[in-house]
């Protein structure tokens, strides 16, 4: 089973520096995302470890195989990676058939007809696209583009499978037909996903592995759930989550008063760690700030209901803290409401963005 | 890898070495003392197509009934003086033309000079022309431009002294060719200005007008003719159409320069020409002081013939009865050597040697700034 | 120790790099591309440099009173600052002034009538837009002297130009039109123009046909009048169209040379284009200079071209099909202007074949009764008797005829092949290195046979293989029609690659296609239409070349072009208009015969 290395690789488009010393294991078996804002370096990434684009320098290796090696000379073709690639366009040619488009690549295996017919069957039958065999890809809608490259990229049988935003031109249902559908065949196919996006859900939803980059940089690298609870920094949590985290500057002393927002509250970190007195930026989640009772108070900015969940905008002596409350609750406009914190609170260094200590908050 | 680019290397030279060709100039002096016999059988024993590149249409003839009596395979081309020229200086090799028929006697003089060309005088044509006319190159035809008026209207241009032509009311009614795109009639125009010519202009002049010639800024009458003759003038396409231009009924009051033989034409409605030369002779009296102009067509063999004993047998073919045929068979074309007499109703040579200007290259050779003169009147 | 192995490192990496850099089609494409291209068109560029310092033999040497082969500035000196005789005016200056008036001219009246109409079709509700928009590209199919010798033969009388005969317009309506109308600047302009105009109609017609209609809607809704958004909105949205229209009528009107003979000569009216064929013959070096002026200017508008285009990079992305644009609705005026321009069309496109047609069959000039009509010049035999005149045969019993049309035509087809090949892979090239040094290098290098006037380059082509004697007949004529036409193809060719994304190769990359496979299996197939029209223009334009195979030609009768020119300049009236009129059927009949089978079309080679 491939595992991915990636030592310290760099890519720069003349003076714009896209990806910047990146360390990087990808386990066999996992499905990782790439998470980030647009223009971050991930499709970049996916690209070089795929062999569509060289690194400035570094190493890869795919496997005990090593496919780039800058210092060596070495720079293995895509084709001789074994692995797919599943565009964000589809990229079908538009001139075959859903049969031909799927055949194609393995006619240059060097297959016999018997088997790439029944190779293709398979996967018409595994994608569930078996009637639009002999379609154009004009023909068919969103969705089934989607499946169709889907199929022609597993064809090969590729032990690590890239997919770059496949589902971003999908409208949102398809979206999580389509999700439900990778999480199968990822089980299904027993091999390597590597996945970029920048939807945050996504990511939380798909992977087993979220590895956020912001600017060519590696920012965290870790399971989503770990990554939610515990960001490494205010972008990564920022990142995460929706509705976003609430983010206020604070201060905290050295016996653990944190005041932040005309509040002060008593600040216990989960593990023993020395904050000493320093400036800090709150994180709290949205879901962790509960309205009804408590010791603090604060007034309806706004109300959201979505059906499902409502968020509140609250105003707290001028500092705007976002709450979540399950099912459809209706607050009328500045109305004075209580509320307390319950569960993590995270804290931020306020220079450099990076997380000081996970801990819960209570009255002092 | 070292193998390959030696490889190449060799090929490389052997493609831009130049190939080895016969020393043409030995094989034209040997041939200059052959027998009719001799050049027969050397120029069959050549291989190869044989290429002649000619400034007249009918070389084409030529060669057709040259290569069917010798059995030789040929390929003619007609192509402008200028043309033959820069190719002569470009082509070598295969497909290179073995022998040439050309005008402008100022260039030849020049290709000749530059070794481009070689001179060839088959050994039965020595006596029958005469020297001055086998080098330094042999001329094998002269082709005459003469003063050609439509005989339509009222206002017939039938003119008995050249100076008629530029008068204020012949404005626009004079065609000729661009003297910039043919040099034989840029050579026609710089030798007017030759003194022994312009002479013959001035007393002309008096003649006209009864009085003496005056010259205003003009450095002799030939340039001051040239330039008001010019200012009247339009220029024409080509001799043919030039010819059927001034043929046309619509054509009333005009005059032309152009080749004599264009008569010939089925286009031209010979009926409505007058050639101002004939009739003058008819009336008794010449067109001062001339009344038109002639050059020579020359041939020449290639230094970079390929077959250049066909080239020799062609041009003594050329100069045969039989060779001249094709020009001969109409007026306007004339043989340097006297035994081929002319068409009926034509002038013989000597007459036309007289009454219109000859080519000299010498003059010509050293006359640039006249041709900028001459330039400088043919813009508006 | 350790340096020995810094440095090995360090080779290593190098030789790393290059191979992987070479293991990329489209860099060893640019690469072959940089030096063939060099050697092709810098090459060629620099000889002409080299020939104008350089003293040529013969009339040249003597003038200067130099030896030939002698590296001089005489011929600087001559041409540009000779007082006396007027001659640096006659010989540069004022066809200078005159070139610049009739290619600015020119390509302000393609730009107008070809934008016009480019607009009338593409956003209004003009009628019988099929019909407009098929003839409108057959001036630029036909030979551009078709349309010089139809303006003479049609308006010519006897009070102007050779004052012998009369045209159409005279001898049938009685019309007497004034000499500024028939000869000189302005109908060499209007002439030039309407050959050029199908530029600026393909051109200006896909930019607005691809702009977002969005654009124009929201000026709308904003209340701007109509009048107002055309002059705010959509000409500044098309400028980039209306630039490169003008970069190539300038370029084209430049060097043309035979409508200026035609039209200019009887009013002595001459071009630098003119002026070069004539000193070409007794003095090369100052033709050259002439052509190295001309590439000058071309060049400067090039660069002004792409700043205009560069600087405007921002709004003129088109974004594809996007939503209906909304048609202008002509209302009353439909009809009479559909109409106008059909009539216009019709004038412009057929009536030059129709007179042509008739010009070959009538036996002395001028005189249309049916008596003086025969067939003779087509199919006649035994003519030199009859005629004494041209050649014995009617063209279409001439087996020298026959064997010329298959030269030309295979000429084309070659020309075509490679220069369309070439396109292709530069295109490709060039698209997947986009914005690398040695991708615009090359587009540039590819773009410059463009900006050499067709007759320079036939005679430096023509030098150049005095020196390398293989290079001789149809190969040496069909490298310099590849070299002359691959701007069109290159260009087509970026265009179907840039449309392409590049996802659609990658898709194969992955599976291991190979290279060749993936052109000829998956990008060729998807822009063929695109792909077959980058040949279709090097063949049709070849097919109608002249002055850039005139020097070259083994022979007079070895193309058709060469061969009418002959027969032209012979007089043959009646042989050179059948062979026009037959260039044309052909040229005509392979574009449509193309367009039938491959759907590929001019308007999509030149404009894409």
């Amino acid at each position: 089973m491939p595992e991915i290395f990636l030592k310290n690789v760099a890519k720069s488009f003349g003076k714009v520096v896209a990806v910047d010393q990146l360390n990087l294991q990808i386990l066999s078996n996992s499905f990782i995302t790439l998470l980030g804002p647009s223009g971050c370096g991930k499709t970049t990434i996916l690209r070089m470890i795929a062999g569509l684009e060289t690194p400035t320098q570094g190493q890869i290796s795919i496997g005990n195989r090593v496919v780039f090696d800058s210092e060596q000379g070495v720079n293995l073709p895509p084709n001789k990676r074994e692995v797919g690639f599943l565009f964000q366009n589809y990229a079908l040619w538009p001139h075959m058939t859903v049969y031909q488009n799927i055949a194609f690549g393995l006619e240059n295996m060097k297959w016999g007809k018997d088997k790439i017919h029944a190779r293709v069957k398979e996967l018409l039958e595994m994608l569930r696209i078996e009637q639009l065999e002999q379609r154009y890809p004009s023909q068919l809608s969103g969705g089934q583009q989607q499946r169709v490259a889907i199929a022609r990229t597993l064809a090969p049988g590729p032990k690590v499978l890239f997919m770059d935003e496949p589902l971003s031109n999908l409208d949102a249902k398809l979206r999580m037909e389509m999700r439900t559908e990778l999480k199968r065949l990822h089980r299904e196919t027993d091999s390597t996903f590597v996945y970029v996006t920048h939807d945050q859900q996504e990511a939380m939803t798909l992977s087993t592995m979220v590895c956020v980059i912001d600017k060519g940089r590696l920012q965290q690298y870790a399971p989503p759930l770990q990554m939610y609870n515990n960001p490494a920094s205010v972008f990564v949590a920022d990142f995460l989550g929706n509705p976003a985290m609430n983010f206020v500057d604070g201060h905290i002393t050295g016996d653990g008063v944190l005041t932040f927002g005309g509040i002060g509250v008593r600040f216990t970190p989960f593990n023993a760690v020395t904050l000493g007195e320093r400036d800090v930026v709150v994180g709290i989640r949205p879901e962790y700030i509960r309205i009804g009772d408590g010791d603090m108070e604060g007034t309806v900015y706004s109300t959201l209901p979505s059906g499902m969940e409502t968020a509140v905008k609250l105003n707290v002596n001028g500092v705007s803290l976002t709450s979540v409350v399950f099912g459809d609750v209706d607050f009328p406009v500045d109305k004075k409401v209580r509320f307390s914190f319950n569960k993590a609170t995270v804290l931020f260094d306020r220079d450099s963005g990076r997380s000081l200590a996970r801990g819960a908050l209570s009255a002092l | 890898m070292k193998k390959t680019l030696s490889l190449v290397l060799a090929l490389a030279l052997l493609l831009c070495a130049a190939p080895a060709f016969a020393d043409v100039a030995a094989d034209v002096e040997a041939g200059q003392s052959m027998t009719h016999d001799e050049l027969v059988a050397r120029a069959q024993a050549e291989t190869g197509t044989f290429v002649v590149y000619g400034n007249t249409s009918r070389i084409t003839t030529a060669a057709e009934d040259f290569g069917a009596l010798y059995d030789i395979p040929f390929e003619s081309n007609n192509l402008k003086d200028q043309e033959i020229y820069t190719k002569l200086r470009s082509e070598t090799g295969s497909g290179a033309a073995d022998m040439v028929m050309i005008q402008d006697g100022a260039q030849l003089t020049d290709a000749i000079d530059e070794g481009l060309v070689i001179n060839f005088v088959p050994a039965g044509v020595k006596d029958a022309v005469s020297e001055a006319e086998q080098q330094p190159a042999l001329v094998h035809q002269y082709i005459n431009k003469l003063f050609i008026y439509n005989n339509l209207g009222d206002a017939v241009p039938a003119i008995q002294n050249v100076w008629e032509l530029t008068a204020s009311e012949m404005k626009g009614r004079v065609i000729f060719k661009n003297p910039e795109s043919e040099k034989v009639n840029m050579n026609f125009l710089v030798m007017c200005t030759k003194p022994e010519w312009a002479d013959r202009l001035a007393e002309a002049y008096r003649a006209w007008k009864g009085e003496e010639i005056d010259l205003g800024g003009y450095q002799n009458a030939g340039y001051k003719w040239v330039a008001e003759f010019l200012a009247n003038v339009t220029f024409g396409k080509s001799d043919t159409s030039i010819a059927e231009e001034v043929s046309q009924e619509t054509a009333a009051g005009t005059i032309g320069l152009f080749v004599l033989s264009k008569l010939r034409s089925s286009s031209v409605l010979t009926d409505n020409l007058t050639v101002a030369a004939y009739d003058a002779a008819a009336n008794g009296y010449a067109v001062e002081p001339f009344a038109g102009f002639m050059y020579p067509m020359y041939t020449m063999v290639n230094v970079n013939a390929n077959r250049p004993y066909t080239a020799m047998l062609f041009i003594e073919y050329l100069m045969s009865e039989d060779g001249f045929k094709p020009w001969g068979k109409n007026i306007g074309a004339y043989s340097p050597n006297p035994a081929l007499a002319v068409n009926e109703g034509d002038l013989p040579i000597d007459a036309w040697k007289a009454c219109l200007v000859m080519e000299d290259a010498d003059y010509i050779l050293e006359s640039f700034d006249v041709e900028d003169f001459i330039l400088r009147h043919c813009q508006n | 120790m350790d340096a020995v192995s810094a440095r090995r490192r360090a080779m290593k990496r190098i030789r790393g790099r290059t191979l992987a850099w070479l293991t990329k089609p489209a860099n060893i494409v640019l690469l072959v591309f940089a030096v063939a291209l060099t050697v092709l068109t810098l090459y060629p560029l620099l000889s002409l440099c080299a020939e104008t310092l350089t003293i040529h033999p013969g009339r040249e040497a003597r003038a200067a009173q130099q030896t030939a082969g002698e590296l001089s500035l005489y011929h600087f000196q001559r041409l540009f600052a000779t007082r006396e005789n007027d001659y640096s005016r006659i010989q540069f200056y004022e066809p200078l002034l005159n070139t610049l008036l009739v290619s600015v001219s020119a390509s302000l009246i393609a730009i107008v009538f070809g934008g016009t109409v480019a607009f009338l079709v593409t956003r209004t509700n003009l009628k019988y837009v099929k019909f407009v928009s098929a003839v409108f590209t057959f001036p630029y199919i036909m030979p551009s002297w078709t349309l010089a010798l139809f303006w003479e033969n049609f308006f010519k009388n006897v009070n102007i130009g050779l004052k012998t005969s009369n045209g159409i317009m005279a001898a049938v309506f009685g019309v007497y039109m004034p000499e500024w109308f028939v000869y000189g600047a302005f109908p060499i302009a209007l002439v030039l123009g309407l050959h050029y105009a199908p530029y600026a109609y393909i051109l200006i017609g896909t930019m607005l046909r691809n702009m977002d209609a969005n654009l124009e809607e929201a000026a709308t809704i904003l209340r701007t009048r109509r009048a107002r958004i055309i002059r705010r909105i959509t000409l500044p949205v098309v400028r980039p169209a209306l630039m490169s229209t003008f970069l190539l009528v300038f370029a084209s009107s430049m060097s043309a040379y035979s409508v200026p003979v035609f039209l200019g000569s009887p009013v002595r009216y001459y071009v630098l284009s003119t002026k070069m064929k004539s000193l070409m013959d007794s003095y090369p070096g100052q033709a050259y200079i002439i052509a190295s002026v001309m590439i000058c200017m071309g060049v400067v508008i090039l660069l002004l071209n792409q700043r205009v285009t560069n600087s405007r990079k921002n709004y003129t992305t088109v974004t594809g099909k996007s939503s209906r644009i909304s048609k202008i609705n002509l209302g009353r005026a439909n009809y009479p202007l559909a109409i106008l321009l059909v009539v216009l069309l019709l004038l412009v496109a057929v009536t030059p074949l129709l007179t042509f047609a008739m010009e070959s069959i009538i036996v002395k000039a001028g005189d249309y009764s049916p008596g003086n009509m025969t067939l003779d010049f087509w199919i006649g035999t035994n003519l030199e008797a009859r005629l004494d005149q041209g050649d014995s045969t009617g063209i279409l019993l001439n087996p020298r005829v026959w064997s010329a049309l298959g030269y030309s035509l295979s000429l084309a087809a070659v020309s075509a092949f490679v220069a369309g090949t070439c396109g292709i892979l530069l295109g490709y090239g060039v698209a997947k290195r986009r914005g690398s040094r040695l991708a615009n290098l090359v587009n540039s290098l590819s773009f410059f046979p463009y900006l050499m006037p067709s007759l320079a380059f036939g005679a430096i082509y023509l030098a150049m293989s005095a020196k390398l004697p293989w290079l001789r007949g149809f190969m040496l004529l069909a490298l310099v029609g590849s070299v002359k036409y691959l701007p069109f193809a290159s260009r087509s060719g970026l265009n179907a690659m840039l449309q392409l994304s590049g996802e659609i190769e990658e898709a194969a990359i992955i599976n291991g296609v190979p290279w060749w496979k993936r052109m000829l299996r998956v990008i060729c197939p998807i822009q063929k239409t695109s792909i077959l029209s980058g040949y279709l223009v090097p063949m049709v334009s070849c097919m109608r070349e002249l002055s850039l195979f005139v020097l070259l030609v083994p022979t007079s009768n070895t193309l058709l072009t060469t061969m009418l020119m002959q027969y032209s300049e012979k007089g043959w009236a009646q042989f050179g208009n059948a062979i026009n009129l037959l260039i044309i059927i052909v040229v005509l009949l392979v574009n449509f015969i193309v367009n039938k089978l491959t759907g590929a079309s001019i308007d999509k080679g030149v404009g894409g």
